[in-house]
């Protein structure tokens, strides 16, 4: 056959397809169980971190798992899942902390994230914006530390009463229900904000089935 | 591309290494593939495991290219090429997923556009159709460590300017921030990168001359 004739050249392309789709795909069977369990390790880290759950750094996929399961206790009310903490050693029956997971629209893709909150639901415990996919440097900085530790002890209350929370301009005085936007990245703030304050609303509609 | 290295010669592997990592090196002198190496040198981890894969990637690619390249069909030669680099980056890709998620997350979309990386491309096609695969493999090495050597400076400088700090793998080395030293955000976006690799590439071209010079 010639080396370029049609037939062979269709031949060939159907083998190297064949033959890379076959290898592709046991890669992708051999190494799903490990990328689930990261991603889902990934998600509880961030569960464990908000809710201010001892964890050993460096812990594998499935220690984190069992401390998940082991200290939270998962409640549905109001049309929200409360992710709840109950501490191993104390036999407190209420949870130190509640957690709350969001997500919405970002400036380049959703931010989606965990809040954690004081059982009267109105005290921010601490909060992770896991998921997100800001400008690097910029708005990427909602997932660092000084922006995140902004919030805790903040309340998503208003000093007036009503459920809400603001990102203020930089270096703005802030009170107890906003926090310092990000110099360079008032678009990613202003998106924050509007999760955040519809956060606030959902939580705080359904507080009072949470506490029944 | 690399003249020299005619089809058919018998090459030294040491040239072979001289060519991909010093006198034809694919960024400072064919300036190919500067795509990641501006996107992903802010930290000198990232530029470490991208060096990695692209050198795993083209030695690999250039290897099978190498084996296959008396029977692909002419017509469908880079699609082939193409094939054959894709398979080997989603390999990569899954196997960081699956075993180094932090640094996969780190890198993001990036791994996956090794694919498209004129590296990696170009070896395939320049080098590797054209030679045996065993001398192909080493010319995708050689230019995978040319590479990586320059992502590893860019992204030296980008770090200690853009972040004030030099992390590798966890170990801090260097921090600036103790003496005051304030975050350069230049550095740590895009732009840094743009001035870093033009100085880089400058400076080699600058010395590589002189010294043809001198030889003439």
């Amino acid at each position: 056959m010639q080396k370029n004739s049609n037939l062979r050249t269709i031949g060939f392309a159907t083998i190297l397809g064949l033959v890379c789709s076959i290898l592709l795909t046991f890669a992708n069977i051999q190494t799903k169980p490990l990328r689930l369990a990261n991603e889902k390790a990934e998600e509880l880290t961030n569960y464990l971190f908000v809710l201010d759950v001892p964890v050993s750094p460096g812990a594998k996929a499935d220690d984190l798992l069992k401390i998940f399961d082991k200290s939270i206790r998962v409640k549905e009310a109001g049309g929200i899942k409360f992710y709840e903490y109950y501490p191993e050693n104390s036999s407190d029956d209420k949870p130190v902390a509640v957690a709350v997971a969001f997500n919405g629209p970002g400036l380049w893709d959703k931010i989606g994230g965990v809040i954690a909150l004081e059982p009267d639901l109105k005290t921010i415990k601490g909060i992770s914006f896991y998921k997100q996919a800001e400008t690097p440097g910029l708005g990427g900085e909602i997932a660092s530390d000084w922006f995140q530790s902004q919030f805790i002890g903040k309340s998503i209350i208003s000093p007036s009463g009503t459920p809400g929370f603001k990102i203020l301009k930089p270096e703005a005085a802030t009170d107890s229900n906003s926090v310092d936007g990000i110099s360079g990245a008032t678009m990613t703030s202003s998106r924050v904000e509007v999760i955040l304050e519809k956060l606030a609303g959902t939580i705080s509609n359904a507080r009072s089935a949470y506490e029944q | 591309m690399s003249n020299n290295l005619a089809a058919g010669q018998k090459i030294k592997i040491r040239d072979i290494f001289a060519d991909g990592v010093y006198r034809f090196n694919p960024i400072t002198v064919q300036v190919l593939g500067i795509c990641s190496a501006l996107a992903v040198t802010n930290r000198v981890d990232n530029a470490v495991v991208m060096g990695g894969a692209l050198i795993f990637v083209t030695a690999f690619s250039s290897l099978l290219v190498s084996i296959l390249r008396k029977s692909i069909p002419l017509r469908i030669r880079m699609i082939v090429e193409v094939a054959i680099i894709a398979t080997f980056v989603i390999l990569f890709d899954q196997f960081l997923k699956a075993y180094a998620w932090n640094m996969s997350k780190q890198l993001g979309p990036y791994v996956g556009l090794i694919i498209t990386n004129c590296i990696v491309m170009g070896r395939a096609e320049a080098f590797a159709t054209q030679n045996t695969p065993l001398t192909s493999m080493f010319d995708g090495i050689a230019n995978g460590i040319g590479y990586s050597i320059v992502l590893i400076l860019v992204a030296l400088v980008r770090e200690i300017i853009g972040s004030g700090t030099l992390n590798i793998f966890g170990t801090q080395i260097l921090t600036l921030l103790d003496i005051g030293y304030t975050k350069n955000l230049l550095f740590v976006l895009a732009p840094g990168a743009f001035f870093t690799a033009g100085f880089i590439i400058w400076g080699v071209n600058a010395i590589t001359n002189t010294k043809e010079d001198a030889n003439e």
